[in-house]
């Protein structure tokens, strides 16, 4: 996924003059010829997330299509006061793109984690935020907003879908499978294991890579039952605000496997990480089966 | 003090004592220097408010956005009956601090946070840049304000990028001698690549000879102005009373600082 945004974002500092990139010294390598070719516009700009994000502003407020490329805890919390001051109230198209999703730097610590990413942006009215499962779901997600005008936040994950690779659409949720007992609302790189775990269940499995604006009404239009279970790669309710607007005044039974609201402290690989928070498909078949009360 | 600094003062009180808010010290401290600036150096006027190749005023100290209404109304940007009746009102456009998002010209950027407008002037002079315009960026910024880090961010942007349309001023009215020892501004922002002078930020004809000299200064580095002012200046009860960072006038205060100003 990472790639292929680099690759894009050569592409559009080739053939789009307003095209501006600034990296915070990560990527180099892929972008090394835009780096030397288009100095002005391709940056490497330094170790400093706040200043780059008002300088993004005003090089947007004059026209122009910045898109910065940092590590996600940096470009979200750090500089949380310049995305609601300087991108949100001045309405400026800004697309920010992050790595290391939720745990992906699972062994560098809490540094390097953003568990929190989507629930803090989402706090800030006027930002999207777009959370791809596979590198070509990222592209087409990508192109279709990165003119928008709004500031956009890409997570880009290292653990990627390798099994279900369905088209998207920005601001539109996929509906993968129907069924009669609930509703599993999957989040971004968690569908794999959704849908090994509920292939062939009688459930709802719908599939978010959009998560603000967040698309209600296809929730809304496709719940059979009143039972959701939400599987998130974030912390634990993350969507709730939204998955509740979707039903007005209706009783939900809500159930979801996602990272707990906590200081992560262990370390080790991804993997071990989410077999330990239980965003597993083991987890989610056996939750789905209970919750859902399947079998 | 000329008769011009004396009327756009006096129209900042009326302003504040009109919305019941403001930082007059503040305001006071650097009311001519906008003055100067839209007057004198920049390439601005309000029929060129959206020309794409304007010269750009941002306000980073945010603080004393009254005194850059006076100005724009001064210039036949704004109208005074209106900014005078609707400021600070409910869903008015003239915020106590600026909000772009409700001009069609004239406002450049949203203030309030300190630490935001240099960095945002950098960008924009980047922009420019970029697009080969010839528009210069102003930025004012108050001395305190330089304790965010993210002025310093801006500064090695500003000289690593040769940002020469740049022009910062320190609105220097010692507000941080209060905070912090910050040791020579000069010399520090030298130290970070800039060409800097020094000026009496409350002599009209000093800041405009000032401006046009580093507008005609072909070093290809970031510009900036330390300009030496008070808070206040213009009335000796505030320039006294500290009290007057943060308050408005009374119908008996606008009257007397009124009357204060007209025989400063």
């Amino acid at each position: 996924m990472r790639r292929a945004f680099l690759n894009r974002i050569a592409e559009m500092i080739r053939n789009e003059e307003d095209t501006v990139f600034f990296t915070v010294d990560i990527g180099m390598w892929a972008i090394r010829d835009e780096l030397m070719e288009y100095p002005d516009r391709c940056v490497n700009v330094g170790i400093y997330e706040d200043g780059m994000f008002s300088i993004a502003a005003g090089m947007a407020s004059r026209g122009l299509v910045p898109t910065l490329f940092g590590i996600q805890p940096y470009l979200i919390e750090r500089t949380l006061e310049q995305i609601k001051m300087d991108l949100a109230y001045q309405k400026l198209g800004v697309n920010i793109v992050g790595t290391g999703a939720a745990v992906d730097y699972s062994k560098y610590g809490y540094s390097h984690y953003c568990a929190e990413d989507v629930q803090i942006i989402k706090m800030i009215p006027g930002c999207e935020f777009v959370a791809p499962g596979t590198a070509k779901q990222f592209l087409q997600l990508f192109n279709e907003s990165y003119r928008d005008g709004h500031p956009t936040f890409f997570r880009v994950s290292d653990h990627p879908n390798t099994k279900y690779d369905v088209d998207v659409e920005f601001g539109k949720a996929n509906v993968i499978q129907t069924g009669n007992k609930g509703t599993v609302i999957a989040v971004s790189v968690m569908l794999d294991a959704v849908m090994e775990a509920c292939n062939g269940k009688d459930v709802t499995v719908i599939y978010y890579t959009t998560l603000e604006p967040f698309d209600r009404k296809t929730l809304a239009e496709n719940c059979s039952s009143s039972k959701l279970l939400i599987v998130e790669p974030e912390f634990e309710g993350s969507l709730l605000y939204d998955v509740h607007k979707a039903f007005p005044s209706a009783e939900l039974q809500i159930d979801s496997i996602a990272f707990p609201r906590e200081i992560f402290r262990n370390y080790g690989t991804y993997d071990e990480k989410m077999a330990y928070y239980g965003l597993t498909k083991d987890v989610i078949c056996k939750k789905a089966d209970e919750f859902f009360e399947i079998g | 003090m000329q008769d011009i600094s004396r009327k756009l003062r006096k129209e900042a009180l009326y302003l504040s004592h009109r919305c019941g808010d403001g930082n007059l010290q503040s305001v006071f401290s650097c009311i001519d220097i906008v003055w100067v600036l839209y007057d004198k150096v920049m390439n601005w006027s309000p029929e060129k408010a959206r020309d794409d190749n304007r010269d750009f005023f941002i306000i980073s100290k945010g603080q004393a956005t009254l005194a850059l209404y006076p100005v724009l109304i001064e210039k036949g940007m704004f109208d005074e009956k209106e900014v005078a009746r609707e400021i600070g009102n409910f869903n008015s456009r003239y915020c106590i601090q600026t909000d772009l998002t409700k001009f069609q010209g004239g406002i450049e950027n949203n203030a309030g946070s300190l630490g935001h407008g240099l960095p945002f002037a950098v960008g924009v002079a980047y922009a420019n840049k970029i697009k080969h315009s010839q528009s210069l960026v102003y930025v004012l910024c108050g001395d305190g304000e330089f304790c965010e880090g993210t002025m310093w961010e801006s500064c090695i942007f500003s000289s690593a990028r040769h940002l020469d349309n740049l022009c910062i001023i320190i609105d220097d009215n010692d507000s941080v001698g209060a905070m912090v020892e910050m040791g020579d501004m000069q010399q520090k922002l030298q130290a970070f690549g800039f060409d800097v002078l020094k000026v009496n930020g409350h002599n009209l004809i000093e800041l405009e000879e000032t401006f046009m000299k580093l507008k005609t200064q072909k070093s290809g580095r970031p510009r900036a102005i330390i300009a030496k002012t008070k808070r206040g200046y213009g009335s000796q009860t505030m320039e006294q009373n500290d009290i007057w960072f943060h308050k408005s006038p009374n119908e008996v205060e606008l009257s007397i600082l009124q009357k204060e100003i007209d025989e400063f």
